[in-house]
């Protein structure tokens, strides 16, 4: 290999790196704050204790399961989709404490197994929790008919926040008829908020 | 000279790869586009998978993919900062993670 060659190899190379680093860095100065450290996050999240908020009912011989919040020593606050306050295995996520809604009105987590066709999918649920300025939590299903999901009040770090969860009917999913979006009017019923869930849309 | 400088951006490398590894990432750091996904290798011992981004508020997905069937497992889609599934037990899963939407920093891990 001619030496101009091997130079520019380098240098490329040193490109990429560095290319890979200023991202991260310009990430930071755009506002957006790192994640958290992932291994101190799991172990937290696996030994402290998660506070259940609402409930995912029982229905087509699927068992009942929970929504939970868990504040964790680490400064995040998790919104979990779990069969019991003790299970290891939870589907959902988190947020750092201080926004914990992620700069909207409406955080939702959907879960599901199956798919990726609406009718493969043989268990789906929406869990999440919503600013008080939120009256209404409506999930917009692909053929336009909506479900209203049930609201309960629940406090957080001394705040309050409306937690729902809610099961998707086996009868809609097998019909092809999925979740399209999550979306949060105020007490006027004015759209306040809305997270699209890519699904069956 | 030259020689020098391939070898120092090939440790540099090596040590960025190395140090991605053993944090168990399997995609990422890096800036992400609508559609772009990554998964890792299949293992039986898994037991979760991580889309972490710089702050929040970013639409993603992960899941865990199984070696039979390649059919989609507690996949879960959300705008946390830190989006988390776990693997069903038993069996033999990948985890994949997904960006639905363009223009976020973040990475996948799995452990």
């Amino acid at each position: 290999m001619k030496r101009t060659t091997k130079r520019g190899v380098a240098v490329g190379l040193v490109a990429v790196v560095a290319l890979a680093s200023a991202g991260a860095i310009v990430a930071s100065q755009l506002g957006d704050s790192p994640p958290p450290d992932l291994a101190a996050l799991d172990k937290a999240i696996q030994s402290e204790p998660m506070t259940r908020v609402a409930d995912i009912p029982s229905a087509d011989g699927l068992a009942e399961r929970g929504v939970f919040v868990q504040v964790t020593s680490t400064g995040e606050v998790c919104l979990w989709d779990a069969p019991s306050a003790q299970a290891r295995g939870r589907m959902g996520g988190c947020n750092d404490a201080s926004d914990l809604l992620g700069g909207s009105k409406i955080s939702a987590s959907l879960a599901y197994d199956g798919g990726p066709a609406t009718a493969d999918v043989r268990d789906a649920r929406m869990i999440g929790l919503v600013d008080p300025a939120v009256a209404m939590v409506r999930v917009l299903m692909s053929d336009g008919s909506y479900r209203t999901v049930k609201l309960l009040g629940s406090k957080i770090q001394g705040r309050s926040y409306g937690a729902f969860g809610y099961r998707f009917r086996r009868s809609d999913l097998a019909k092809g008829i999925g979740p399209v979006a999550v979306v949060a009017t105020d007490a006027s019923g004015t759209e306040i908020g809305r997270q699209p869930t890519g699904f069956g849309g | 000279m030259g020689r020098l400088w391939a070898l120092g951006a090939v440790a540099l490398i090596f040590l960025t790869l190395a140090s991605s590894a053993l944090a168990g990432i399997y995609a990422g750091p890096w800036r992400w586009s609508a559609g772009q996904g990554a998964g890792s290798g299949f293992s039986d011992h898994w037991l979760e998978n991580y889309f972490a981004t710089y702050g929040s508020g970013y639409d993603k997905t992960v899941t865990f993919i199984d070696n039979r069937t390649y059919g989609w497992h507690n996949t879960v889609r959300n705008t946390s900062g830190q989006t988390t599934t776990y693997p069903p037990y038993p069996g033999v899963y990948k985890a994949h993670c997904v960006a639905n939407v363009s223009g976020f920093y973040g990475s996948c891990t799995v452990h």
